[in-house]
């Protein structure tokens, strides 16, 4: 009952603040009708007195709206807004009437006006149903409501109820204050299309103009806004520029510029009705947000901290109720007993000093928030403030270094002119850069050297244990299984292989060379190849990599040894039969480390090579399988797969389970017969993949990758995702095919990037003398007289010109500076021709 | 115009980006606390604005990802309340947007909603990673019950993690600006709690006498940082130990020396556990590696775990944990050394370590800081009260013939703890004497005592240095005013004689009493030993018998006891005192007592040999 009873009055007494003064308005019954009906209108104005602490009424006023009895009347809202035609600012209502027989409303709108004050009608107009929802008098002045899906607004320049020409469910009214001030209503566009997002559309009333309404508000606030106010706009139509704040249902107070989020502040409360600003001077700007349960809150517009709650509010008002400048707000806080005494309890604060209340508890405390909240807040407020200033003081002293730096180095500058020397800054210094690197040329002279020591075991004639060849990809693969008993070191081993003695004479193919070990019992594993790359017959032994896997006793392993040569050249020479030749070191020689050791050459027999043998390898079609099929399956991939061979480092973080991930991951199989190689052969990827990891530690670990290029660096790409970030991964080594074509490519590269860089640097130098002597002597063109003067000048720029051209195509240079250039060029040239050379015989070798 | 989804996303990959460079920039100076505070504030500003609009689908991702981004920096500041509300109300909108929040308030129950609302959808892996996020706090509040609740789904986070986030990564990888950047992979995050959980979920098991080795030993094979792996070895060994396995626990250790160097905490479970088999130089061996690694600078935290922004530290502080992790500092760890040294044999090492203590703790003293206060062990600080620590360095150098040394530490002592002495101190019977006396003025009592002997003890140590030096009637003097304090101390009860041989370990009491009778033996012995130098026989004769008598065991009273008698021509007693002496093996210096109220064997010393072939010319008996 209570409740209802205090709703009435707050719908029959409506104040609104109007220059400082507070305007009631009340509708009086009518004394001529019984208690219930009214049909009068008063209104009351009230100014604040210092002295007293009081409000005291200044005028007092009435206006009979409707003649005939019994019509109902009610105050539906009441606004301070611009009227147009006056320029002022000035207070409106809006009351309504209901005619006897119900079904059409009469509305109008009375403003406040001359002095002493009068009501006077404004505007009136007739609906055929109640206005609902939140009506407003803005601008104009312009009364806008909804109704259903659609706003309508009136004023008495649209002459007559208009509606917006778009429809929505939800309706947002708001003005922008700029000079011509714009009124605007915000909507959900319908979709056009069904999945097509919703948007924020504006319509502006006064232009009838559609407009992107997700410059104010961004569409997913629409439907949670509650209300809205425009703090600040400039720029028109879409370049428009607006800071907006709204009160969301979210309980956020979100402050919005030019439509994205700048800011939010938690409400403490829910259903937010109003927000209004009040400008206290110096201190800044406070946001009034006025609830529905009357609980108002102060939020400070810098900060967007909250200052103050307040509760039991039946009213707030933003002006300058004390005449000082600046506005302050006002709340009128009352129950049910409102009507009687109006302005009994009352605050006029800005929260920045001025502090004046009535009828209040001085001890009760102003807020409903407890106090330690309370005290929460002010302390956020404090630490924003203390934020901004400690970014201030950052920016500070970044730039106290900066100076400090300069000056430092000023004084080093300085110091060392009075000491006598010049201060030598490298041009990467001036520049703030590093080298990168110095030039160091190869020594690779040492390290070839060292692998020449390897001690050969000794040995008798190596014994074959089985001759057999596969054709992988575009490779034919001879592979030669050794005994055991053989014992040779897999240091001096080769294969090669020579055309059929048929032809001609036997000449040599094109081939590279691998050796592994196989252990001589149990399962058949290749353990890492103690691999060589060479051409046969060019050194075989010198370029032995002296790798060997250590734990295992080779004695008591196999070797096999591999050939793998292209296949085309082969075809087409027509050369389908060949010879396989075992290169060793021979005992004895090879002991003496100075000497080269010498290689004893033996055939193991011969090979025919069948076109229709092109079959898919067992290997590939089942890992699973044991036999000596697939272990040469195995063997002659690892011959003809370019191989990579990685050390994985992670000095502080485990590397896990790297093992557990490769398996899991999609396509990879185990090998049974090298159960430590893994076999990716996914139909999508053009060659087969093999993998080996080794784990030295848990922080290292050796990764072996047969592939090609790409399917390793997209391997090693996926792996990095799981390593950890401090992981280092670096080759150890690799043995691509393209080695020497790889070498002479960069060479050539190198050739080239030389001679340009040679050339530029040396006509760079000369193009600065020309540039300097140019600017001398353009400097007589000035001042144009006549036109011959003027003809003449022209030419002989034109001339200059053409004489700069010819200079530069047949330029004079420096003859040491050339000298230097041609002699720093030749070196580079010397080395891509023997670059050239090596990749030159190289294909010779392949097409003979 | 740019839509709130993509400035949003934008902030929150700026605000990642700063986070990930602050921290790399400040980590050099340990000093990433202020950055941490400033990227959870602005995160979480960024996430105020992301909830203030009603739960979508298409801001969920990015909500997800800002939530956690906050959370764990967040996590980092070790505010775990807020990260766990703001994990919480990201679960709540989770289900508010599948529009089954039903409102509950039971973590697990809400966990296990919100996985099953995004079951199959690419929200799973977010709404993972926040659910890791609050295993970290759990484990970090020591809340391990729902932790064992959610395995499963930790586990599953595991099996598909790869999976999940290899998707993400190359999400990522694409630079589609509106993919919302984390922080830290979320991975890395879930390797770190997994191995973190075993080492705690380790130690509290081993707590309770649990077998936890084959969990340990899976620990150790997973992806983490060098100390934590660590750990796993050094849980392993202690569990063995618990085992009764010292030598595999050893190993344990050992292994956990080789992955962590600093690790010191195996290393002084090494020393524990060498103490226990009694090798003893092992153990100084171990304490003294020990020593010098407490004694290296604090690293530069060793953290790169979890993209150096959150510390393992953070998860491992369980208090079980805490114990297995303390290490002793370094200066109790030098002292324990130099006594060992001392005891062992090693005079002149134990001499230098002594030394080296006291230089510490005097510049220690100067700057007022410990300089180990920054490692992340615990630090127990077992050393004992200053004057002691002077009297057993006088001792140590007493025994390795340096008498200036060691009187200039005495002559300190005494300066210092001389004006303070009581002038009597009377002493109850423990038993009885608790209702008549009360606590303070036992205490009070207890002190004085304490001084007391410290100041005996320090003229003690003069007599013998005096008689080092052959100054007999100097020695005479000190020995004389060391039992002159030491009968001061008198006992309430007479019936309540302070046993001598055994030490009563129980109360300090039992200790000091045991000091005190010891010291009164000695320095009566020590009186009589240098009156028979001084060619004074019956007074000599006096002191040695009362000196016996205070310490039936005393070697040097018993030879030297002989030997007057002899020289009286009282040759059978002699002969009966040295057997006697001789029945007695003479006792290694101990642990259980102060190294100077042993008999150092300092002063002049008789050759037993000659004695025993005196014996044989006086014939049988």
């Amino acid at each position: 009952m209570e409740k209802s009873s205090s709703e009435d009055s707050r719908r029959n007494a409506h104040s609104l603040s109007h220059g400082g003064k507070v305007v009631l308005f009340t509708c009086k019954p009518d004394p001529g009708a019984d208690g219930s009906e009214r049909s009068g209108l008063t209104f009351r104005t009230f100014y604040f007195e210092r002295e007293g602490n009081a409000f005291v009424k200044a005028t007092e006023g009435a206006a009979a709206i409707s003649r005939k009895l019994a019509a109902r009347m009610d105050v539906v809202t009441c606004e301070s807004a611009l009227d147009v035609q006056r320029r002022v600012k000035t207070p409106f209502v809006l009351v309504t009437k209901r005619s006897e027989k119900g079904g059409s409303f009469q509305y109008s709108l009375l403003t406040l006006a001359g002095s002493p004050n009068r009501l006077e009608p404004c505007i009136e107009f007739k609906l055929p149903y109640q206005m609902k929802g939140k009506v407003r008098i803005l601008q104009g002045p312009t009364v806008l409501w909804c109704h259903g899906n659609s706003a309508f607004y009136t004023s008495p320049l649209a002459a007559g109820v208009r509606e917006v020409p778009v429809q929505t469910t939800r309706w947002l009214f708001g003005e922008l204050p700029i000079h011509k001030g714009q009124l605007f209503a915000l909507g959900l566009s319908e979709p056009l299309l069904t999945n097509q997002p919703q948007s924020t559309l504006g319509y502006f009333l006064e232009l009838g103009q559609v407009f992107d309404g997700s410059l104010i508000l961004p569409r997913p606030y629409l439907c949670i806004t509650q209300c809205v106010r425009v703090l600040r706009a400039d720029g028109e139509g879409d370049a428009l520029r607006c800071a907006v704040v709204a009160a969301t249902s979210q309980k956020q107070l979100v402050l919005f510029e030019n439509g994205t989020v700048r800011d939010t502040c938690e409400l403490p409360f829910e259903q937010a009705d109003d927000v209004q600003v009040v400008n206290t001077g110096r201190s800044g700007c406070l946001l009034l947000v006025l609830f529905k349960q009357g609980h108002v809150c102060a939020v400070w517009k810098e900060t967007f901290q909250i200052a103050c709650c307040w509760s039991e509010v039946s009213s707030a008002h933003v002006g300058d109720f004390l005449g000082c400048g600046t506005e302050q707000a006002l709340l009128l806080f009352g129950g049910p007993g409102f009507s009687r005494e109006p302005l009994e309890k009352f605050l006029i604060t800005d929260l920045c000093g001025i502090s004046y209340s009535s009828g209040q508890d001085s001890e009760a405390p102003k807020t409903s928030l407890p106090p330690q909240e309370n005290s929460l807040f002010t302390l956020q407020a404090l630490e924003s403030r203390l934020q901004s200033g400690l970014n201030v003081l950052q920016e500070l002293e970044r730039e106290v270094r900066v100076k400090d730096r300069v000056l430092q180095q000023s004084i080093q500058v300085l110091a060392e002119m009075l000491s006598g020397r010049e201060a030598v800054l490298s041009q990467p210094e001036q520049e703030g850069l590093v080298a990168l690197w110095d030039s160091d040329e190869g020594s690779d002279g040492e390290t070839l050297d060292d692998k020449m020591h390897e001690t050969p075991a000794t040995s008798s004639k190596p014994k074959a244990d089985k001759l057999w060849h596969r054709i992988t990809g575009d490779q034919l693969v001879v592979g030669l299984i050794l005994s055991a008993e053989s014992g040779l070191p897999a240091s001096g081993v080769s294969l090669s292989l020579l055309t059929e003695p048929g032809q001609s004479s036997p000449a040599v193919i094109q081939s590279r060379s691998q050796v592994f070990w196989l252990p001589a019992r149990g399962p058949p594993t290749p353990t890492l190849p103690a691999s060589s790359s060479g051409r046969a017959f060019s050194e075989p032994a010198a370029k032995r990599s002296k790798r060997r896997v250590a734990g295992d006793d080779p004695e008591a392993r196999r070797l096999a040894v591999t050939a793998a040569t292209e296949l085309a050249p082969l075809l087409t020479s027509g050369c389908v039969k060949c010879r396989a030749m075992l290169h060793y070191a021979e005992e004895g020689e090879a002991l003496v480390p100075e000497s080269r050791p010498a290689t004893a050459v033996q055939h193991c027999g011969n090979v025919s090579v069948d076109v229709h043998d092109l079959c898919q390898t067992p290997l590939l079609q089942n890992p699973q399988i044991r036999s000596d099929e697939v272990r040469e399956d195995l063997l002659s991939l690892l011959t003809v797969l370019d191989h990579w061979l990685f050390r994985i480092d992670s000095p502080d973080y485990s590397l896990g389970d790297v093992d557990g991930w490769i398996k899991r991951r999609e396509g990879f199989k185990k090998i049974e017969v090298s159960p430590e190689h893994l076999l990716l052969d996914s139909p999508g990827c053009s060659a087969p993949m093999l993998l080996r990891w080794h784990q030295i530690n848990p922080f290292q670990g050796n990764l072996s990758i047969h592939s090609s290029q790409l399917q390793m660096l997209q391997f090693l790409d996926s792996m990095l995702t799981y390593l950890p970030d401090s992981c280092s991964i670096q080759p150890v080594k690799c043995t691509t095919r393209q080695s020497t074509a790889e070498d002479f490519a960069s060479a050539l590269e190198k050739e080239v990037l030389s001679l340009r860089e040679g050339l530029s640097s040396l006509l760079c130098g000369k193009e600065e003398e020309e540039s300097n002597k140019g600017r001398t002597g353009h400097e007589e063109i000035q001042g144009p007289g006549s036109a011959e003067e003027l003809i003449r000048c022209r030419r002989e720029a034109w001339q200059q010109n053409v004489e700069k051209s010819r200079v530069r195509l047949s330029p004079l240079v420096d003859a040491g500076r050339y000298r230097e250039m041609i002699k720093s060029i030749s070196k580079v040239k010397m080395d891509a021709d023997l670059a050239a050379l090596q990749q030159a015989q190289m294909t010779g070798q392949l097409r003979c | 115009m740019m839509s709130l989804l993509a400035k949003w996303t934008r902030e929150n990959n700026e605000l990642a980006f700063n986070c990930k460079q602050q921290n790399d920039e400040l980590n050099r100076d340990h000093n990433n606390l202020f950055s941490h505070r400033r990227c959870s504030s602005d995160f979480h500003k960024l996430l105020r604005k992301l909830q203030g609009i009603p739960p979508h689908s298409d801001h969920a991702q990015l909500e997800l990802s800002v939530v956690y981004n906050a959370c764990v920096c967040l996590t980092a500041l070790s505010h775990f309340e807020e990260a766990e509300l703001l994990l919480t109300q990201a679960a709540h909108r989770v289900l508010e947007l599948a529009g089954e929040d039903r409102g509950t308030s039971d973590p697990s129950v809400l966990w296990r909603a919100a996985l099953k609302s995004v079951a199959g959808t690419a929200l799973h892996r977010h709404v993972l990673s926040l659910l890791c996020l609050q295993w970290g706090i759990w484990l970090a509040k020591s809340c391990l019950n729902p932790i064992k609740e959610f395995q499963e789904e930790m586990s599953l986070l595991e099996r598909q993690g790869g999976a999940v986030w290899d998707d993400c990564r190359t999400e990522a990888k694409e630079k589609i600006p509106n993919i919302p950047r984390l922080v830290l992979d979320p991975r890395r995050l879930a390797e770190l709690l997994k191995i973190c959980t075993a080492i705690v979920q380790g130690a509290e098991r081993l707590n309770e006498g649990w077998n936890t080795l084959s969990a340990l030993q899976a620990a150790a094979a997973l992806p983490a940082p060098r100390a934590l792996i660590a750990y796993t070895h050094l849980l392993s060994g202690s569990c063995l130990a618990h085992m009764n396995r010292p030598q595999m626990a050893l190993q344990c250790f050992r292994r956990a020396l080789e992955t962590d160097p600093r690790c010191a905490c195996a290393l002084y479970q090494s020393t524990l556990l060498y103490r226990q088999l009694g090798n003893v130089q092992a153990e100084i061996q171990a304490l003294r590696i020990l020593h010098s690694t407490l004694l290296l600078p604090p690293t530069t935290e060793p953290a790169p775990a979890a993209g150096r922004l959150l510390s393992p530290s953070l998860f491992l502080c369980s208090q079980s944990l805490g114990s297995l992790l303390s290490v002793p500092s370094a200066l109790s760890v030098l002292h324990s050394l130099a006594l060992k040294c001392v005891i062992h044999d090693r005079v002149s090492e134990g001499v230098e370590n002594y030394l080296d203590l006291l230089a510490a703790l005097r510049s220690e003293d100067q700057h007022g800081v410990t300089a180990n206060t920054l490692t992340a062990h615990a630090v127990v600080s077992t050393l004992p009260k200053l004057p002691r620590l002077y009297l057993e360095a006088a001792a140590a150098l007493l025994m390795a013939r340096r008498p200036a040394d060691c009187m200039a530490l005495c002559d300190e002592v005494i300066g210092t703890i001389l004006d303070l002495l009581p002038d009597k101190v009377l002493l109850e019977d423990p038993e009885d004497g608790s209702v008549a006396e009360s606590r303070e003025e036992r205490e009070e009592a207890e002190s004085g005592l304490v001084k007391l002997l410290w100041a005996a003890a320090a003229y003690l140590l003069l007599g013998h240095c005096y008689a080092q030096q052959e100054d007999w009637k100097q020695a005479v003097t000190h020995y004389t005013r060391c039992f002159n304090l030491l009968v001061k101390v008198h006992c309430k009860n007479n019936a309540f004689s302070p046993q001598v041989s055994a030490p009563d370990k129980e109360s300090n009491q039992g200790v000091d009493l045991c000091v005190l009778q010891r010291l009164k033996g000695i320095s009566l012995a020590g009186r009589g030993i240098s009156f028979a130098q001084m060619d004074r026989l019956r007074e000599a004769l006096r002191d040695l018998h009362l000196g016996l008598q205070a310490l039936p065991e005393g070697v040097s009273a018993g030879q030297w006891c002989g030997e007057v008698l002899w020289r009286l021509d009282r040759r059978r007693e002699a002969a009966a005192c040295w057997e006697k002496t001789w029945s007695h093996t003479c006792p290694p210096l101990a642990e259980a007592l102060p190294v100077y109220a042993q008999e150092l064997q300092s002063g002049p010393l008789l050759d037993p040999t000659e004695l025993r072939s005196r014996l044989k010319e006086l014939g049988p008996l």
